[in-house]
């Protein structure tokens, strides 16, 4: 009887944990259960909403707001789920390809397109034809959640690009700290008086157009009448006079300040008290409104102003870019008319104005975005009023992976390989080639 | 140990007389050769040991410092509140209790199911074995990324997605890998033993447990070490399969100090620091196993 002696104890280490697997394991939610009320009343609805927001100063501004949304009814229970930055859009492939998605989910403007033509989130419109909410948003947003002429998302969020300024540094170089910058011209002329030189290199550069958070992208528009890299047509508007223009721009600072400076300097750039407008190495620099937020934590003493994007020449526009995040309906999620309902609460003025004071981020909903109580913070109302002026894009579908071609070309440029028109033709020629490819 | 140490280049002032086989200093002097790769060694092992303490440098290291420029490389003030905070940001303890049991689960399941597999393989003779061994190792060429899908669709249909039973249960299915490493060790140890017990009319369970599991607890130490590194380790399958919060690992909890703006770098490599912590633990009192496992992949044993 000698097998039985541990055949015995393996069949109990087998079975003790089944048992603990068992008391280990939640009930199952994998379609969104639907939790019937003790009382026996109309069953209620759970939704699980996915985002990012987990971090301390996030999490509690979107909670509040779905608990709001939970007070305000009860047929709907919204559930939050936080997922980390960019795993949780893995997340929510895998979890459409299973058919058991989140309910709502947190996604960005640039692809709402693309994922409504591959089946991956739903279509709005309608909802939309019941209830009509489209008015309510930017139209520059709206835009971007079309997908053949129908909504795919809500937009949630956004953001744009400003010119911050050190007035101090102003005064000293002898300059009107209530007068920034209006054209090129200008900035050109300012950023020299702001230089300070000293026998090691700059002290303090007045400006140099592709530190902080505008890019070759963003000038590009900027400078070339807030036209982004498609026309309306959807055709690749690379190589135009406009762009060839802004890049010989943009390369004259280099050429300026001298490559080896400009690089040197960015490699001494960090954030908080090191980032370079706090600490006083630069003297205007282009960032995002929520920059703010940074301003005030680290650099309290600094003067500051804000104003729009310097135009290329008066009248040519002080275009400024944005991007940031939708909400959407993941296709296939178990209760999309629930999730609507949640959507629509969560794009209406008070869940919106509630984001906003909080975050000082700018959000979709025109009527939240401009209300007085939100905008007694300066710098936050000049973030909502550039928003007249900031170029959200969508890409068209058959160019979708783009930017991997113009980008070497414009690195090309800044590393004396090609000169500013070869890099535009030969990028647009590159994505051309890969538009006709997918067509 | 108490001697006057000589200087290490050796070096004498003129005129003393060097007597190298008098000097008490060591029994037997290092050659050119072992020196080198001594020094070699050291600055390999410091190389190594760097991106360690960084991580944890900037876990003892205010925001404002780490932003700093040049960087320090040793805190100006030591801020040991970072890990207090940082445990108390998001739930640690309940993700470390959940860590934990998963890690227990794929021990368990690995270590058992393994080299039970592993046995079959080794020591019992049925038709199409080489077919199937093939078949098994043939599973390790796939990368895990692209049954990632088939195998979280396949869970969804079964209903246990948002359970722990889908980060579970392949732990208990077998994994190519192990069993390879196991069956090379089984075939090491002599046929005699298990063929005399086959003959005192034991049965296979009885060998397996009493005979072949006893004298191969190195390779399954070496295997309960590594399911339990990657239990402890991984983010994937819990990001993928766990849909409420109250059931998130470590790994997941560590990723709420990364946003889409900024990073609290000093909470990130503060968690992270603990989390590594029982992982060195670990290292440290089974280096030894370790060490085996190397071997038995690199095949120099078995």
């Amino acid at each position: 009887m000698k097998k039985k002696r541990f055949v015995y104890p393996l069949a109990l280490v087998a079975v003790s944990l089944l048992l603990l697997l068992a008391a280990c394991t939640p009930e199952s939610r994998s379609s969104s259960g639907t939790p019937t009320a003790a009382t026996g009343e109309e069953p209620k609805v759970t939704l699980d909403f996915w985002t990012f927001w987990g971090s301390e100063t996030r999490r509690p501004i979107i909670e509040k707001i779905i608990d709001d949304f939970n007070q305000s009814q009860d047929r709907i229970m919204v559930k939050h789920t936080y997922l980390p930055f960019g795993d949780i859009w893995t997340k929510n492939l895998a979890s459409i390809a299973a058919g058991n998605p989140a309910d709502v989910i947190v996604n960005d403007y640039a692809d709402v397109n693309l994922r409504a033509s591959k089946n991956q989130n739903t279509d709005l419109s309608s909802y939309l034809a019941e209830d009509d909410i489209e008015s309510r948003f930017y139209p520059e947003l709206w835009n971007n959640v079309l997908y053949e002429d129908k909504a795919y998302a809500l937009p949630f969020n956004t953001d744009t690009r400003l010119l911050y300024y050190n007035k101090e540094a102003f005064r000293e170089a002898g300059l009107d700290p209530e007068q920034p910058p209006q054209t090129w011209a200008e900035l050109e002329e300012y950023a020299q008086k702001l230089d300070k030189k000293s026998e090691n290199g700059y002290e303090q550069v007045g400006f140099y157009p592709l530190w902080g958070d505008f890019g070759v992208d963003s000038w590009l528009i900027n400078g070339d009448g807030g036209n982004g890299y498609f026309d309306e047509s959807d055709q690749a508007a690379i190589n135009t006079p406009g762009k060839v223009a802004t890049l010989e721009w943009l390369k004259s600072w280099q050429d300026r300040l001298g490559r080896q400076t400009v690089d040197a300097m960015k490699a001494d750039f960090g954030s908080g008290v090191s980032d370079p407008f706090i600490s006083g190495k630069v003297a205007m620099y282009i960032q995002t409104g929520t920059y703010n937020t940074q301003i005030e934590e680290f650099g309290q003493d600094l003067d500051i102003g804000v104003a729009p994007i310097p135009e290329r020449e008066a009248g040519s526009g002080h275009w400024s870019s944005g991007g940031g995040f939708v909400v959407e309906i993941p296709k296939g999620a178990a209760h999309p008319e629930e999730a609507w309902e949640f959507i629509k609460y969560l794009t209406d003025v008070d869940a919106q104005k509630y984001w906003a004071m909080e975050n000082f981020d700018n959000v979709a909903n025109i009527e939240a975005a401009e209300d007085p109580e939100a905008n007694e913070n300066p710098v936050y109302q000049a973030s909502v009023e550039n928003l007249a002026d900031t170029k959200v894009f969508q890409v068209p579908l058959s160019a979708s992976g783009y930017k991997d071609l113009i980008n070497p070309h414009t690195d090309a440029v800044f590393l004396d390989k090609e000169t500013p028109e070869q890099a535009l033709e030969g990028a647009e020629k590159d994505v051309q080639a890969l538009m006709s490819k997918n067509q | 140990m108490g001697r006057p140490a000589l200087s290490s280049t050796g070096k004498r002032k003129s005129g003393e007389p060097i007597d190298a086989y008098n000097v008490p200093v060591r029994k037997r002097r290092m050659k050119p050769r072992e020196v080198f790769l001594f020094v070699l060694l050291s600055v390999g092992s410091l190389l190594f040991l760097l991106p360690l303490w960084w991580m944890i440098s900037t876990s003892l290291k205010s925001p404002q410092e780490i932003a700093q420029y040049p960087p320090t490389f040793i805190p100006n003030e030591f801020h040991f509140e970072n890990y207090v905070h940082t445990w108390q940001a998001a739930p640690f303890t309940l993700y470390a209790f959940n860590t934990l049991m998963l890690a227990f689960f794929a021990v368990v399941g690995n270590v058992l199911m393994n080299s039970f597999i592993a046995y079959g393989f080794a020591r019992i003779a049925f038709r199409g074995k080489r077919f199937w061994f093939s078949v098994l190792l043939a599973t390790m060429m796939i990368p895990g990324f692209v049954t990632l899908i088939p195998q979280y669709v396949l869970f969804s249909k079964l209903h246990l997605v948002g359970t722990y039973y889908p980060l579970i249960i392949p732990q208990f299915l077998g994994s190519a890998f192990y069993i390879f490493m196991l069956r090379q060790f089984y075939m090491g140890i002599p046929k005699e033993l298990t063929e005399a017990a086959k003959i005192d009319g034991a049965n296979h369970l009885y060998i397996w447990a009493r005979i072949v599991i006893p004298l191969s607890k190195p390779a399954l130490a070496a295997i309960a070490v590594f399911a339990f590194n990657g239990a402890w380790n991984d983010f994937l399958g819990p990001l993928l399969y766990v849909n409420d919060e109250v059931l998130y690992t470590l790994q997941i909890g560590l990723q709420s100090f990364r946003g889409s703006v900024q990073t609290q770098w000093n909470y990130l490599m503060a968690g992270s620091v603990i989390v590594l912590l029982p992982v060195i633990i670990l290292f440290f009192l089974f280096q030894k196993y370790f060490i085996e496992g190397m071997n038995l992949t690199a095949g120099t044993k078995g």
